[in-house]
C-alpha cells in the first residue's frame, strides 16, 4: 500500500493524521485519503504529516485529484528527502494554484514543530 | 542565481523534446536527485508528457465513439432510405402497391423485388400495382431491373399492372425495351384499383 495511515497525536498532542508514502500513489490511494478527510470522515480538517519516502511517484489521476482535498485538511507537513519527489510534489502545489496550509520539510521534526504552532 | 548544468543533462532534455514532438510521448526524461531547479523542469517535462498521453487516449476513445455513432446513424439513414424507397402498400386484400420514385438502378431494384417478393408471398397477393408517377425518367439500368422485377411477380403468380407513365418516359420505355413487358398500363393508380377490384368481383368493371 502506497499510503499507510495511522492516527496520532503531534508533540503537543494535537490530533494528528500519520500517512507514511511509498510507491506508486494511484487514484485509489489519493481517494482513500479523500475519503479519510472528507465533512464527515474522521480526519477531517485535521493536521497531516506525510512521510514520503524516496522513488514515490505519483500517477497522472492521483496528481489530478489532490487539488480537490484542499479544503478539507487543516494543514499538511510533507517531510520528504529525496529532490525528486519534492519537485513532484512542488510541480503538485504548482497545479493546486494557492496551498497555504502545506508546506515541505527535510525532516519529521521540523515538519511537526511547523504544525504544532498552527492555528487550525 | 546561477546554476550550473551539465552537457548531459541538456542533451537528456533536447532529446525528449525531439522524441516527443515526433509523437511518441512515451519518452521520459531520466530524473537524478539533483538538488536545483532544474529538476523541476525535467519532472514538469515528464508530467506534461503524461498528460499528452491521458490526452490522447481520451481523444482516441472519442474518436472511436464518434465513429461508432457515425456508423449507426449510417446504418439507421439506410434503414429508413430503404424503408422510404420500398413503400408497399396493401390497398386491398390481395393487391398491393408501391410507387416507385426516384432513380432505380440494380442495387435499389434488388432491394425494391426482394421487399416486395416477400410481401406477395406473405400477403398471398394476387395483384401488384407498380406507381411510375414519381419516375421522371428511365435510366439505361432501369428498365432490365424493372423487367426483372415484373417477370419475379409473375413467377410468384401475381398480375402486375403499370399506372403513372409520364409522356416523357413512354418512349424511354419503349426504347429500352418495355415491349417485352406485356403488362397492364394504365393513367392512374386508381384506374389499376377499379380494373383490380372489377377482377375480383368487389366492383362494377369500368373499363377493359
Amino acid at each position: 500500500m502506497p499510503f499507510v495511515f495511522a492516527e496520532a497525536t503531534t508533540p503537543q498532542g494535537k490530533p494528528l493524521l500519520r500517512i507514511h508514502v511509498r510507491d506508486e500513489v494511484t487514484i485509489t490511494d489519493a481517494e482513500a485519503l479523500g475519503a479519510r478527510i472528507e465533512d464527515d470522515g474522521p480526519n477531517h480538517r485535521w493536521r497531516i504529516l506525510s512521510v514520503v519516502e524516496k522513488g514515490t511517484e505519483y500517477s497522472p489521476a492521483a496528481r489530478r485529484y489532490f487539488p480537490n482535498l484542499q479544503p478539507k485538511y487543516g494543514a499538511i507537513a510533507v517531510a520528504v528527502t529525496s529532490p525528486i519527489v519534492r519537485a513532484a510534489i512542488n510541480m503538485m502545489m504548482r497545479l493546486t494554484g494557492q496551498a497555504p496550509n502545506l508546506r515541505l520539510f527535510s525532516s519529521e521534526a521540523e515538519a511537526l514543530a511547523w504544525l504544532d504552532q498552527l492555528e487550525i | 542565481m546561477s546554476l550550473t548544468i551539465t552537457e548531459a543533462r541538456i542533451n537528456g532534455l533536447l532529446n525528449t523534446l525531439v522524441t516527443a514532438a515526433s509523437g511518441d510521448y512515451d519518452v521520459r526524461v531520466a530524473l537524478e536527485e539533483h538538488e536545483d531547479p532544474l529538476l523541476d523542469v525535467e519532472l514538469g517535462i515528464n508530467y506534461l508528457l503524461d498528460e499528452l498521453i491521458e490526452r490522447r487516449t481520451q481523444n482516441e476513445a472519442q474518436e472511436e465513439e464518434l465513429l461508432t455513432r457515425a456508423r449507426q446513424l449510417a446504418r439507421q439513414q439506410d434503414e429508413l432510405v430503404q424503408a422510404l424507397s420500398t413503400p408497399v402498400i396493401a390497398v386491398w386484400p390481395g393487391v398491393l402497391a408501391l410507387p416507385l420514385v426516384g432513380r432505380i438502378d440494380d442495387a435499389r431494384a434488388a432491394v425494391i423485388t426482394a421487399t416486395l417478393l416477400e410481401r406477395i408471398a406473405a400477403e398471398r397477393a394476387s395483384h401488384v400495382i407498380l406507381d411510375l408517377t414519381g419516375v421522371a425518367a428511365i435510366a439505361d439500368a432501369t428498365m432490365p431491373a424493372l423487367l426483372r422485377m415484373i417477370r419475379a411477380i409473375g413467377l410468384l403468380g401475381a398480375r402486375c399492372l403499370l399506372t403513372g407513365i409520364r409522356a416523357e418516359v413512354a418512349p424511354q420505355i419503349v426504347a429500352l425495351g418495355g415491349n417485352d413487358l406485356h403488362v397492364r398500363a394504365l393513367a392512374r393508380l386508381s384506374d389499376a384499383l377499379a380494373l383490380v377490384l372489377a377482377d375480383k368481383g368487389a366492383l362494377d368493371q369500368p373499363h377493359r
